[in-house]
């Protein structure tokens, strides 16, 4: 029989419904694709605290000014009138998920979403506090002692002050940032501003302090859905069976499968120590498949086979996994990725990190655990180029195109004009009949501007007292009650429209309205 | 080591009238009293007016649309959480065959 591996493997075959929660302790691991998540920590959190505090044209660069609802970003801002383009933009985003995820997997999870940056900081604290892996299992396992207390105490101390520093910065997208620091000491926060700095901290603070990978796995529908979107051409974190397997211990010096000349075991062969080894769903559906494909079946004999231990194997045989649960200990949501692959991987590759770290070790070739395709790993040529990349690819560029088409576009006036809702129509003294109106009128630029109104109307409609011109300050919104003025004569409705000229020609709109007299 | 000998529970597929019914049934119901809820203080001609003025939307119209809007929104939660309380099996599959 194998040797049983004092370790107690978070995942349990996956498909029990009821299982109270163990916690994980993924071990702390350095390598060239930890480097480039601690990269995307940086740059992204770095985003994240700094942005507020940049100013651009004597306003802070981007905020989120809600009390006037205006979106400045940078250079730009967008009014509600421009929603359009933010649901546009929402679109390009899911778009650009699915291109990146059936081209590389899933980048987002490993390096970008909050959720994994914000508990790899998080992480960080509590390596400092209460340090790596093992000794973080046995001060939890420990009875509460001074040590205890001060290190779960310091550990939260800094969870705290962190996570109320990024619910600080989150109202700072919109509320002035600076204005908000000031009103800090002495304490002048609005009761709204109190409330959302201490709800973001908190979530924050159980978001990446407790729930961790539970948010991946119980509550994140983008996991569910990666098979939609994978196939055998897309990059995915892969152990590969066909040289790892059998798994086990084996005696100082044996070389790399390559070096004592036994290659890469037949995939039917492999998938099954696999599935021996964990009993995993998605390494049985492995096996099955790879079964099939050899024309064999798995039926109720071969599955009661399985029941049956095999004879340990000589230790020639041996594959290049030493079962050493590097990869399984430095796995933030607590799998083991030699299962194959499943959705609560979040494709960070601390296990490729480690796994290398041991081959090197053991004079193998790195690259048991390695960014791959299904395809790559059973030997087969991987194909980038496919039809599903290309249609992403295309309708994602031309959406970017047509929104950055669009926002450079936009119109720097918007006029919208209101019926008055009391009254269809009234007679004047002189016996004209009379409409009234509500324009709104919204100067988008950064300028004073002047606006030149008239009525555009064949049946002798016009503005009461002519054509007017008002005067708007950079980016207001201006209501103006207007009347006119219609012959006596006039009945039933009229069409007519209003148009608004910019005095310096640079804008104009024409809105289209109707004008009411008496039916008979 | 799990032991594969024993099987994990793993509950069979649940028919299509009862994952459908789950969804479609109690978002149907929050929907309605929602809307029951919300219209009792909000005209949909007020609503209208500060919209889209330049539409004719009747009252009638306004309390179907409105009936609509919510219970797309409360059945796309339904169904969200249907997809999260899917057993892990259901998911953790081979890449299918090219």
């Amino acid at each position: 029989m194998k040797r049983q591996i004092p370790l107690d493997v978070i995942d349990n075959g996956s498909n029990s419904l009821y299982v109270s929660e163990r916690k994980v302790y993924p071990r702390d691991v350095s390598g060239p694709l930890q480097n480039l998540r601690i990269a995307a920590v940086v740059w992204l959190l770095g985003m994240f605290y700094v942005f507020p505090w940049l100013r651009w044209d004597g306003r802070q660069a981007v905020l989120f000014d809600l009390p006037a609802r205006k979106f400045h970003v940078f250079g730009l801002t967008f009014w509600p009138q421009d929603f359009l383009f933010l649901a546009l933009l929402l679109i390009i985003a899911a778009l650009a998920l699915f291109f990146f995820t059936a081209l590389a997997g899933r980048l987002w999870c490993g390096y970008a979403c909050p959720q994994t940056v914000w508990t790899e900081v998080f992480l960080w604290m509590e390596r400092w506090t209460e340090g790596d892996r093992h000794k973080r299992m046995k001060l939890d396992a420990a009875p509460w002692s001074r040590d205890k207390l001060l290190r779960k105490g310091a550990k939260h101390a800094l969870w705290l002050v962190f996570a109320l520093w990024t619910g600080f910065t989150f109202v700072g997208f919109f509320t002035p940032i600076t204005d908000l620091s000031a009103r800090l000491v002495p304490f002048a926060w609005g009761g709204w501003e109190t409330f959302w700095v201490l709800f973001y901290a908190l979530a924050t603070w159980g978001n990446a302090g407790f729930l961790r990978e539970q948010v991946c796995k119980y509550m994140c529908p983008y996991a569910r859905f990666q098979s939609a979107m994978f196939d055998r051409n897309t990059l995915i974190i892969a152990y590969d069976p066909m040289r790892g397997e059998p798994r086990g211990p084996r005696q100082r010096g044996l070389g790399s499968v390559l070096e004592r000349g036994r290659g890469l075991l037949d995939k039917v062969r492999a998938y099954e120590f696999v599935y021996r080894a964990g009993g995993h769903a998605a390494a049985g559906d492995a096996m099955a498949q790879a079964r099939a494909e050899a024309g064999l079946s798995t039926d109720a004999a071969f599955t009661a086979s399985l029941g049956q231990p095999l004879q340990r194997p000589a230790p020639e045989v041996a594959g290049d996994c030493i079962d050493c649960t590097m990869c399984v200990q430095v796995c933030p949501t607590g799998i083991d990725i030699r299962n194959g692959l499943q959705y609560d991987c979040i494709a960070c590759g601390a296990c490729i990190d480690a796994c290398d770290d041991v081959m090197l070790k053991m004079g193998y070739p790195k690259g048991l655990i390695r960014y791959s395709t299904q395809n790559a790993i059973d030997g087969k040529p991987t194909r980038v180029l496919r039809p599903r990349i290309l249609v992403y690819g295309t309708i994602l560029l031309l959406l970017v195109v047509g929104w950055s088409w669009g926002v450079g576009g936009r119109s720097e006036l918007i006029a919208e004009v209101l019926r008055d809702r009391n009254a269809l129509y009234r007679t004047a003294g002189d016996g004209r009949i009379e409409n009234v109106y509500t324009l709104k009128l919204i100067n988008k630029t950064d300028r004073a501007q002047s606006y030149r109104v008239e009525i555009e109307s064949g049946a002798g409609i016009a503005l009461a007292g002519g054509p007017q011109v008002v005067q708007t300050e950079a980016q207001q919104v201006l209501s103006l009650p207007l009347v006119v003025t219609a012959p006596a004569s006039t009945r039933g409705r009229q069409a007519l429209s209003f148009r608004i000229d910019s005095t310096d020609g640079t804008s104009s709109e024409t809105v289209d309205s109707s004008f009411f007299g008496p039916l008979q | 080591m799990s032991d594969f000998t024993t099987p994990q529970f793993d509950h069979p597929p649940r028919p299509m009238a009862q994952r459908v019914g789950a969804i479609l049934w109690p978002s149907f119901f929050a929907a309605g009293v929602a809307t029951m809820v919300f219209f009792a203080f909000v005209d949909p001609l007020a609503l209208r007016d500060m919209t889209f003025p330049e539409l004719a939307v009747s009252r009638e119209l306004g309390y179907t649309i409105g009936f609509f809007a919510f219970w797309s929104a409360t059945a796309a939660s339904s169904l969200f959480t249907w997809l999260l309380l899917r057993p892990a099996s259901r998911f953790n599959r081979a890449l299918p065959p090219d």
